[in-house]
């Protein structure tokens, strides 16, 4: 549909207005309170950043819609998330495909989010949204906590000072909505501010706007060299000019970026002086005394420790009930549609492919949604923050960064939510570093992997045995990860330094809706995200175990049902596949088997142990592996000797801790880097390096044990 | 840059030499555009109080009060900022 024909379709023009605050300022209770439930997820185009949208009625009956943007410091764009609110702003987002609900409209209002207990950081954005000169109106948030510090805000002045309506709400208690809403519709065009520039910037500017026949904002954001695509075409044109007076302004001891956000600071410490009453000395706040405790030096650690461990063994522990019922009740439940069919390869694609794909989405959704639930609370306290605080320092010596702990963390139970959870570094060198070294922590997709290998590595292993080697094993995870980010930090420093520029908020109660809300949206985006890779790779591996059929005559030379079906894989696709592989995993210890399990763990990584059952006949053992383990323990090779020795099963493992094997973790990365680059990449190195270590561990080793 | 010297004397010290419960006054920032325009933006202006919080477990990053807010920088970034001692 062409842009005038989209016009013309819409009925009634009604008002879009953008919803714009700094980070941390309560922007996304205000917008829920704004908009209730009436509201939208969708994503920019080209980007990996969310944009919600929602509808609210205004007083007199319309409705407006309200484009919640991502938190912000400042409108010249350091951050991807930045440069999104800049350009919807300016109206200057090119849409690449323009598709229902991700049209990008330029708002013709703005709702300033402002934190009143950190009045002069936050209205440094504000001083940038009324240079835009569209209809603003600033939300006054967080009022009680500026009494509480003493330094409570006059909204009057405020307003008075700023030349815009200034409304106090508590997003929470649904306080000043309705006359945000009323203040909405009256706000008009905010009026040029006249900024204390220094006067020899001032005559640069007008000679320069002279040149260029624009009086706007246009030639001091040229002179501070602001990135944007509204003023690539002028830059181009007047490219001399402007270095010409760069130069005069720089040989005077005058930067121009500097100068202009200094400007607009000297008119705020104005602003403020007006609408708040500061007091004599700074009262102690709570937040003051909670990070007294949780940000010592060493109780702050104990405490972080505590926290993590009780995060993580939590996650574990709950989701384990809820996670096994989810895989009875699937399987239960395809049991029982495949009782309803009849045989053959539909009965079969329904209940080993649709309802087995399903099952192993699914099962992951407990732990995924709990790990977001703790995540979102600790979020919406303030905490994240001081965490990221408390672990820079260990995580800079290994190239990494204070946030990248959080994205790792919850790699440990699958690798796409840690990676979506990376989204709030904001250096694009660390984010990627997070990114590339995630999957080698132990995701829970490992673990039913490692229960049985432990079983081939040490036969009747006692409690503290298996616990031992699961610990080698995670340890071996992020070794591989400090490893890599070594070697990584090396060629990305080159490109990008690595900086830490991060705010503290206050404490906050976490609230139950926002967390509620951000347990559902980041769930779905893992369902539809991972969950449609995952089933689709699921019906491809059914197909390849399940063609092309073994003929009739050479089937009923099989006594057992079990024995039919070992031979069927091993005549179809994958076994074919998998004794193809073998000439190229036999250096690493592998027979064909263990291919077929290879092939069909790039579905997902514990897939390996159901394809595992088939082939060795016991039939599709996912909950008891005891069969499995005895059939791989009477397993001979042709010469007689056993084909699961210890080496064997230590040489799989290490496969398991190092190859990148799951296809939905690619497809994330791909989504959140842009390109196939760095998936492939990923692929290739980790690929790689299992290939290497597996070989040295099992020839070295062979050497030694023999076998 | 004065690193060295010892805070008091009244001369420029970059931030990261500043000890804690130290206030103040930024004189200057160095360092690529993009590190300074953070800074800046976050409200590290010519003249404007900084005081050091406390320090993170091992010693980095720093957390500083900027106009009554909490801000933490890594000692790299704070190296770029030179200060003048109050007090």
């Amino acid at each position: 549909m062409s842009p005038a024909a989209r016009v013309a379709a819409t009925p009634a023009p009604r008002l879009v207005a953008a919803l714009v605050g700094n980070p941390n300022a309560g922007k996304t209770t205000i917008f829920n309170a704004l908009t209730g439930l009436r509201q939208k997820v969708g994503n920019y185009p080209g980007v990996t950043v969310d944009r919600r949208a929602g509808e609210m009625r205004l007083p007199g009956g319309d409705v407006a819609e309200i484009i919640d943007l991502p938190g912000t410091y400042s409108l010249v764009t350091v951050s991807l998330d930045e440069q999104v609110v800049s350009e919807v702003l300016r109206g200057t987002r090119r849409d690449a495909r323009p598709q229902a609900g991700d049209d990008v409209t330029r708002p013709q209002a703005i709702i300033a989010v402002v934190d009143a207990s950190n009045l002069a950081r936050n209205l440094f954005l504000v001083s940038q949204l009324l240079d835009l000169r569209l209809p603003t109106v600033i939300a006054l948030n967080m009022v009680d906590v500026a009494e509480e510090h003493g330094r409570p805000v006059d909204a009057a002045a405020l307003a008075e000072a700023m030349g815009c309506a200034v409304i106090p709400v508590v997003g929470n208690r649904r306080e000043g909505i309705d006359q945000l809403g009323a203040a909405l519709v009256r706000a008009t065009p905010s009026p040029p501010i006249a900024f204390p520039i220094a006067r020899e910037m001032l005559d640069e500017e007008s000679r320069l706007a002279a040149i260029l026949g624009d009086d706007g904002p246009s030639a001091r954001r040229l002179l501070a060299v602001e990135p944007g695509a509204d003023l690539d075409a002028l830059r181009a044109r007047f490219e001399g000019d402007i270095e010409a007076a760069r130069d005069r302004l720089q040989a005077q001891g005058i930067d121009p970026a500097q100068e202009d956000i200094e400007a607009r600071y000297r008119w705020i410490d104005g602003v403020v002086a007006k609408a708040v009453h500061e007091p004599e000395h700074r009262r102690r706040t709570t937040t003051d005394r909670v990070d007294a405790v949780l940000m010592h030096r060493f109780f702050g650690l104990v405490v972080f420790a505590l926290i993590m461990t009780a995060l993580f063994t939590c996650v574990f522990w709950l989701a384990k009930p809820m996670m096994d019922a989810v895989k009875d009740g699937v399987a239960m439940l395809g049991t029982k549609v495949g009782a309803s069919m009849a045989e053959g390869p539909l009965r079969a694609l329904v209940v080993d492919g649709i309802f087995a794909g399903v099952g192993a989405v699914l099962v992951f959704v407990p732990q995924i949604a709990l790990l977001f639930l703790f995540l979102a609370a600790l979020e919406d306290s303030g905490y994240l923050a001081r965490a990221a605080f408390l672990m820079d320092r260990v995580l800079s010596k290994i190239g990494l960064n204070g946030k990248s702990f959080i994205p790792l963390l919850s790699s440990f139970a699958c690798a796409i939510p840690g990676i979506l959870a990376t989204r709030t570094i904001e250096g694009r060198r660390d984010r990627l570093a997070t990114i590339l070294v995630a999957p080698f922590m132990t995701c829970s997709a490992r673990l039913p992997v490692y229960a049985l290998l432990v079983g081939a590595l040490i036969p009747n292993a006692t409690a503290w045995q298996q616990a031992l080697v699961l610990f080698a094993l995670y340890a071996a995870g992020i070794l591989a990860a400090v490893i890599t980010s070594l070697l990584l930090s090396r060629r990305l420093d080159r490109a990008h330094r690595s900086s830490f520029i991060l705010e503290l908020p206050t404490y906050k109660r976490p609230q139950v809706s926002q967390v509620l809300w951000q347990v559902w949206t980041n769930t779905r985006a893992f369902v539809t995200r991972a969950g449609t890779t995952i089933l689709a790779l699921s019906i491809v591996l059914w197909a390849l175990l399940y063609y092309p059929r073994l003929p009739a005559e050479q089937l009923a030379r099989h006594p057992t049902a079990e024995a039919q079906q070992a031979a069927q894989t091993e005549h179809s696709f994958a076994g074919r596949a998998g004794h193809a592989l073998e000439p190229a995993v036999r250096p690493l210890g592998y027979d064909w088997k263990m291919g077929v399990g290879l092939v069909s763990a790039f579905a997902a990584r514990e897939v390996f142990v159901s394809t595992l059952g088939i082939t060795y006949s016991v039939g599709n053992t996912s909950e008891d592996t005891k069969d499995l383990a005895q059939a791989m323990a009477s397993d001979r090779r042709p010469d007689g000797s056993r084909v699961w020795t210890p080496l064997v099963a230590v040489s799989l493992m290490l496969w398991f801790v190092l190859a990148m094997q799951c296809i939905s973790t690619m497809a994330v990365v791909r989504r959140e880097t842009g390109s196939w680059k760095w998936p492939l990449a990923q692929l290739a190195f980790m690929n790689g390096v299992a290939y290497v270590v597996c070989l040295i561990v099992y020839q070295i080793g062979r050497r030694f044990f023999g076998g | 840059m004065n690193t060295s010297r010892a805070a008091g004397d009244g001369l420029a010290h970059t931030l990261d030499a500043l000890a804690v419960g130290r206030r103040a006054r930024v004189h200057a920032i160095s360092g690529d555009s993009h590190v300074r325009r953070r800074l800046l933006e976050m409200g590290m202006c010519k003249g404007t109080g900084v005081e050091v919080v406390r320090r993170a477990p091992f010693g980095d990053p720093i957390e500083l009060r900027v106009r009554g807010y909490a801000l933490s920088l890594r000692a790299e970034q704070a190296a770029l900022v030179l200060v003048t001692p109050e007090g």
